[in-house]
């Protein structure tokens, strides 16, 4: 601005020493009083943008009463979270989530170990091999999960033309529309699109095992089976427990292959929270914003978890 | 000014043009003609039949006409038009006129203006009564008709004739028996279709309740959900179509468009369907019968009748100019063209008279039905957050116990109509 005279480039020339001592002291001066701010500045902000301010405004909406088109109506009070305490469906839906993530991150850990076993191995073609295994990681969730909706489709789905035309079974069957056949194969895709990260993630913890403490067992005698499990299970710690958390927070969380596949229904059958949530926001907002803030208060659990983990790791392993 | 603080302002100018743009469309330009914003849904399924080609021919016949008024056209497509009508009300970025699936829930924001502030008494007076009715709340009309479609029970020939069964059933029990020797004699074929799932669920259940004397609400506009006759009607589907396997094994996860697919792909033996379903089964080459839908003791007199609506949305105070326009939109030349662009029915009497009279047998047995169509409690300003409820769970009736979840469906029925 041409009021700003020692920014201006024109009066720079008469008082140039002036000028650029001026501006060195004041810029020293500003940077030091602000401290480390203006360096982590922008991601405080974006904190505050991207993750306080909806959180604020998710516990704010569960208090409200608000129209389907949208319009607030006045506070609601405590009824949105007396409503969805109330639901029936509510108990179900949460038994539903701890059963879906115990299963689904436990098949992940245990197939994940022996998958990384097996990648840790010298074999010709092992580059490639694991190259494919990204692939499941690659690849939308959302994507994965309709390509398996479509093939478990009752009339058109691969699956079934294959087990009729085996004799396996006399008609089709409707695997999703079932709560009982629709959960293990949800399941399935949630426990296949898992693996890749997982895998990984032991397969960098196994790199780390020092080959003396092998030599050492080799030289004491071990067997296979009790190498490794007093030697790499133990040794594998730090990252099998990133890997469990990870997943923990992540399968919680997992919308979109529940929603492609089932749309959690019929009715909240096949629903998890974070589903149920959804689901309520078609007749109430508020209802949907208390869901919300229980979810969320569950993923701090999850978080806090998370925290003490890793400082247990850090301190013994 | 320093820089940043420059660089500040600078963002907060151009954020403020950014809001400033969203939130425009007044609509008056500077020349005194006005600009009237037409949302419509989209009827079409690819770009040669969508109906953006309908609203762009007529909305350009209304301006050579009216060259003060201009018209701007923006049609949606059925499955994203509810919640861009959401953004677009609550930015206060509003339409002159919405044509949409209901008009009940803006209503109850008072964001409408009345039929009669909007329409012509000619072109009032020239709806069909019964459609009129259905767009009132508390006896005011806001939405007015556009298009309406209604329920018959289709039924495959073929199969019919291979199980030795020579007329349609009129009654319950004529269907189950049908369905029986059906599932016998013509195995790999669904006997009936029902489809519960999340995409009509309230559809199929309203034309079966309305077979037992049932329905939503009762005369006074109370919710009837768990009517001792709603109940009878699931128990009645659940005893004598689910579990014995002549239906789909699981009806509450069905959705309406496997069912025609399955019927046009002669894979069904009877199932209620509107229209399309005639062009569909003349496509899928299946020799298809209509008939009219069988009730507990005899065939129901009435159907479901199902409308879309035009509303006019009071914010931009356009009033003359949408009335100008409505008129326009509601000549018989044009509702003409969209209802056999489309096979729909008409709602508006001239043209329900001439599309009548030219109706092959098939389409007859639509006509006959309309006038005593039975509607969804439409002019309730709960209806669409119920109709959403109903659509969720209302199919896990026939799989569970049908006086749990219909009860609870009319509790939450009851908490939508407190909360409003």
């Amino acid at each position: 601005m041409s009021t700003n005279t020692a920014h201006t480039p024109q009066e720079r020339p008469a008082h140039p020493a002036r000028a650029a001592r001026g501006k060195g002291r004041g810029r020293r001066f500003r940077l030091d009083r602000l401290g480390p701010l203006p360096w982590i500045g922008p991601a405080v902000a974006l904190i505050v943008l991207v993750v306080l301010w909806p959180v604020y405004e998710m516990v704010r909406t569960s208090f409200l009463k608000i129209s389907v088109s949208g319009f607030v109506r006045g506070s609601a009070g405590l009824d949105k979270y007396r409503q969805l305490f109330d639901d029936p469906d509510l108990g179900s839906v949460l038994l539903a989530t701890v059963v879906w993530t115990v299963a689904v991150v436990t098949c992940t850990m245990v197939v994940s170990l022996a998958l990384a076993q097996l990648f840790h191995q010298q074999f010709p073609g092992r580059r490639l091999t694991r190259w494919a295994l990204i692939a499941p990681w690659a690849a939308s969730v959302l994507m994965t999960a309709v390509a398996f909706r479509w093939m478990l489709d009752r009339t058109a789905g691969v699956l079934n033309t294959l087990m009729a035309d085996l004799g396996l079974i006399d008609e089709p069957k409707d695997w999703l529309g079932d709560p009982s056949t629709a959960w293990p194969w949800m399941m399935a895709v949630a426990v296949f699109v898992s693996l890749p990260f997982t895998t990984y993630t032991l397969l960098a913890g196994l790199g780390t095992v020092p080959d003396e403490v092998y030599e050492a067992a080799r030289v004491d005698g071990t067997g296979t089976w009790q190498t490794y499990r007093l030697i790499t299970l133990p040794l594998l710690r730090p990252a099998f427990l990133v890997g469990v958390v990870i997943n923990l927070i992540n399968v919680f969380n997992s919308f979109p292959i529940i929603w492609a596949m089932t749309r959690g229904g019929p009715d909240s059958q096949t629903a998890t929270t974070t589903v149920f949530m959804y689901q309520l926001k078609n007749n109430d907002i508020g209802q949907s914003a208390a869901m919300s803030v229980v979810n969320f208060a569950l993923v701090v659990v999850l978080v806090v978890v998370f925290l003490w983990v890793s400082r247990w790791n850090k301190e013994e392993a | 000014m320093n820089k940043r603080k420059l660089a500040l302002s600078a963002a907060c100018a151009l954020g403020a043009l950014v809001l400033t743009a969203c939130g425009g469309g007044g609509g008056e330009s500077g020349d005194g003609s006005v600009t009237l914003k037409l949302v419509a849904a989209d009827y079409g399924d690819k770009a040669s039949n969508s109906s953006n080609v309908y609203w762009k021919d007529v909305a350009k016949r209304f301006e050579d006409a009216n060259p003060e008024i201009k018209v701007d056209v923006q049609v949606i497509n059925w499955n994203e038009i509810d919640a861009q009508v959401k953004t677009m009300i609550q930015s206060g970025n509003m339409p002159d006129v919405l044509q949409t699936g209901g008009y009940a829930d803006k209503v109850a924001d008072d964001l409408l203006y009345k039929a009669e502030d909007v329409l012509s008494p000619e072109t009032r007076q020239n709806l069909v009564d019964s459609f009129a009715q259905a767009g009132e709340v508390d006896g005011v009309q806001y939405g007015i008709p556009f298009v309406s479609s209604a329920r018959v029970m289709f039924y495959n020939k073929e199969h019919f004739a291979k199980a030795g069964i020579t007329a349609p059933p009129k009654t319950w029990d004529e269907v189950r028996q049908a369905a029986e020797t059906l599932k016998k004699k013509v195995p790999g074929v669904t006997p009936y279709a029902l489809p519960l799932g999340p995409e009509e669920a309230q559809g199929e259940s309203l034309i079966w309740e309305l077979g037992n004397g049932g329905g939503y609400t009762d005369a006074e506009g109370k919710y009837t959900i768990d009517s001792d006759a709603n109940v009878e009607t699931f128990q009645w589907l659940k005893t004598n179509l689910v579990e014995p396997g002549l239906t789909y094994a699981n009806p509450a996860t069905t959705d309406r468009k496997t069912a025609f697919a399955d019927f046009a792909a002669g894979k069904v033996g009877m199932l209620n369907g509107h229209p399309s379903l005639l062009q569909m089964s003349k496509t899928g080459k299946v020799e298809y019968g209509v008939a009219p839908i069988p009730g507990k003791a005899g065939p129901l007199d009435s159907t479901l009748g199902v409308a879309d609506w035009t509303m006019a949305f009071k914010d931009n105070g356009h009033q003359e100019e949408i009335k100008k326009f409505l008129d326009f939109a509601y000549s018989k030349e044009n509702t003409l063209k969209f209802t056999t662009m489309y096979n729909l029915m008409p709602v508006t009497k001239d043209t329900l008279e001439e599309t009548k009279a030219s109706a092959d047998d098939d389409m007859k047995l639509f006509y006959d039905l309309l006038p005593k169509a039975r509607f969804y409690p439409l002019g309730d300003t709960s209806w669409d957050a119920v109709s959403a409820q109903i659509k969720q769970s209302g199919g896990t009736a026939v799989s569970d116990d049908p006086a749990k979840v219909l009860g609870e469906l009319q509790k939450t029925a009851e908490e939508i109509l407190a909360d409003q």
